[in-house]
């Protein structure tokens, strides 16, 4: 019975301790990525309003036939993303979808948040069984 | 017919030394265990890189049971000394009732030698400086709830703890180590058990790794079980990406603020997190890959063999045994359920915008945990991806079960 309370003890210490400590940590990621993002952004808005134009946005009909779909914008022409990238991004937006109704709105660069091997690696870790 | 007679008694001695007059029943019975296990690493790939030198070790000290033989001290005679050719000028003396004995020592095997660095809480913590090398906590970054998931998951070790006591098979600090296998964390549950109940170490690490390599087979079911095709069907929004300077610091206020609040898990954290800071930092490229390759390598071989030789079979072949293996695969599937629940508890929570597979992940057997929430997940919906969602919680675990440990071991090791 003895070794019963302290069990229940430790069982009450442990959810305690581990919820708190990891409580903790969550606060703590929160707030300093906040910061973090808050000063970078700041940085960025500068460039960002230099590089304005660098955007490409592409309007595209429901893609039936995404392969037969030719991107035609004035930013298209910046050379940013060239119209057979934009090709395959629609065709592989159609082959997820298929015949569910949808629309490219745009096509937009973001910057790699990872490198070419560590997305290699998420990649094969996606891979099926 | 007298050299008949000393041909005779030589092949008997020879009989008597050798493996077949020395070993009792038990180790044959270990050796086939050895076997399978072999087979089911080799052929069935289950963890082959933990399960082959532990099964490897299991067999050779069963055949050979003097390889973990610990080192003695014999006191001999100035006469034996010279009837074995040894020069008693080299040896200490210790004088008894006025007889000068030298004292002889006897070297241990080599596992003896290997397995100091699992008796004193070595390997564990340099096996953790490799995996923080590997871990990319991104996802846990971007996504900081998911340390509950992982927090969740960790409650599968206490309730074990609780049944493990009330059993009345186990002490409480052998009930803390095999509770500590829910956590599914093959070098946590080593480090713990061999400073709570190092008696236990070979069934418990067995037990610990054997459920590791048996997450695809055993958490599907359980996941099924407990969430509804719609909840498994839900498509996570897409993580933001992680800047590299909050890569950085991440490891570094993780280690400040678990060491300082509970000091017993820094060893294991403080490792885990020194590799993190190894491979974010990107300056040290070449003790990162070191650790996360070369040491890493040798400290699992190290690791293997003298935790498989650790289970003998007088020690392995008993009730206790069985009752760990029980108890190890029930805090295992409580541990997932829990991160299940709990998860189910978050998709309610945000309005049904997180899917309640990702919670099982929260168990830290990375990155299998993960795989098989993206393979359940994508049962339901082909189309989504929840690996990096499911890592959040999975690299969270890592970090909650270290944690857990150092409660159990703060607790239960005074």
């Amino acid at each position: 019975m003895n070794n019963m309370t302290e069990a229940f003890i430790l069982l009450l210490a442990g959810f305690v301790v581990v919820f708190s400590v990891l409580i903790v940590l969550i606060a703590v990621v929160t707030i300093y990525s906040k910061i973090i993002t808050s000063i970078q952004n700041a940085g960025k808005k500068k460039k960002e309003a230099r590089n304005k134009n660098k955007e490409v946005v592409v309007s595209a009909p429901p893609a039936k036939a995404p392969t037969a779909y030719v991107p035609q914008t004035q930013d298209e022409d910046d050379g940013e993303i060239p119209g057979e990238i934009i090709a395959v991004i629609a065709a592989a937006v159609d082959a997820v979808y298929g015949e569910k109704k949808h629309r490219i709105r745009s096509v937009r660069k973001t910057r790699a948040s990872r490198s070419a091997w560590s997305r290699a690696g998420v990649l094969d870790n996606t891979r099926p069984f | 017919m007298e050299i008949l007679q000393q041909l005779w008694q030589i092949i008997c001695h020879l009989m008597e030394e050798s493996g077949f007059g020395k070993l009792s029943w038990e180790n044959y019975v270990m050796v086939g265990i050895s076997f399978i296990l072999m087979y089911l690493a080799i052929k069935k790939q289950f963890e082959p890189l933990l399960l082959l030198p532990i099964a490897f070790g299991m067999c050779l000290v069963n055949l050979f049971p003097g390889i973990m033989g610990l080192p003695t001290t014999e006191m001999l005679t100035e006469a034996e000394m010279l009837k074995r050719n040894l020069d008693p000028s080299t040896y200490t003396t210790t004088v008894v009732n006025g007889m000068t004995y030298y004292n002889h020592t006897e070297y241990g095997g080599l596992f003896y030698y290997l397995y100091q660095g699992v008796k004193l809480g070595i390997y564990p913590p340099l096996i953790f400086l490799g995996i923080g090398c590997m871990t990319d906590f991104g996802p846990l970054i971007a996504n900081p709830k998911s340390f509950i998931l992982g927090a969740a998951a960790q409650v599968g070790i206490f309730l074990t703890f609780i049944i493990a006591t009330a059993m009345g098979l186990f002490s409480p600090q052998e009930a803390g180590s095999i509770a500590i296998i829910g956590g599914a964390d093959g070098p946590t549950a080593i480090f713990v058990t061999t400073k709570l109940a190092p008696q236990l170490l070979g069934p418990i690490a067995v037990a610990a790794y054997s459920y590791m390599a048996l997450v695809p087979i055993i958490q599907p079911p359980i996941m099924r079980l407990l969430t509804t095709k719609k909840e498994r069907s839900v498509v996570m929004g897409q993580l933001r990406p992680v800047s590299k300077l909050e890569r950085i610091l991440f490891p570094i206020i993780v280690v400040v603020i678990v060491a300082l609040l509970l000091p017993d898990a820094a060893p294991l954290v403080g490792m885990l997190m020194l590799g993190n800071l190894f491979k974010e930092s990107g300056v040290v490229d070449r003790i990162n890959k070191t650790a996360q390759n070369e040491l890493m390598n040798i400290i699992t071989i190290f690791l293997g063999v003298t935790v498989g030789a650790t289970a003998t079979g007088t020690v392995f072949l008993t009730l206790q045994t069985a009752g760990i293996i029980g108890l190890g695969l029930f805090a295992f599937c409580l541990a997932t359920a829990c991160g299940v629940l709990f998860g189910k508890i978050m998709y309610a929570a945000t309005g049904g915008k997180v899917n309640p597979l990702i919670g099982s992940a929260g168990v830290s057997a990375v990155p299998m945990a993960a795989r098989i929430s993206q393979k359940v997940g994508q049962e339901e919906n082909p189309g989504n991806f929840l690996l990096m969602h499911a890592m959040g919680p999975n690299v969270a675990g890592v970090i909650g079960s270290a944690v857990a440990a150092g409660v159990l071991l703060s607790v239960l090791g005074k």
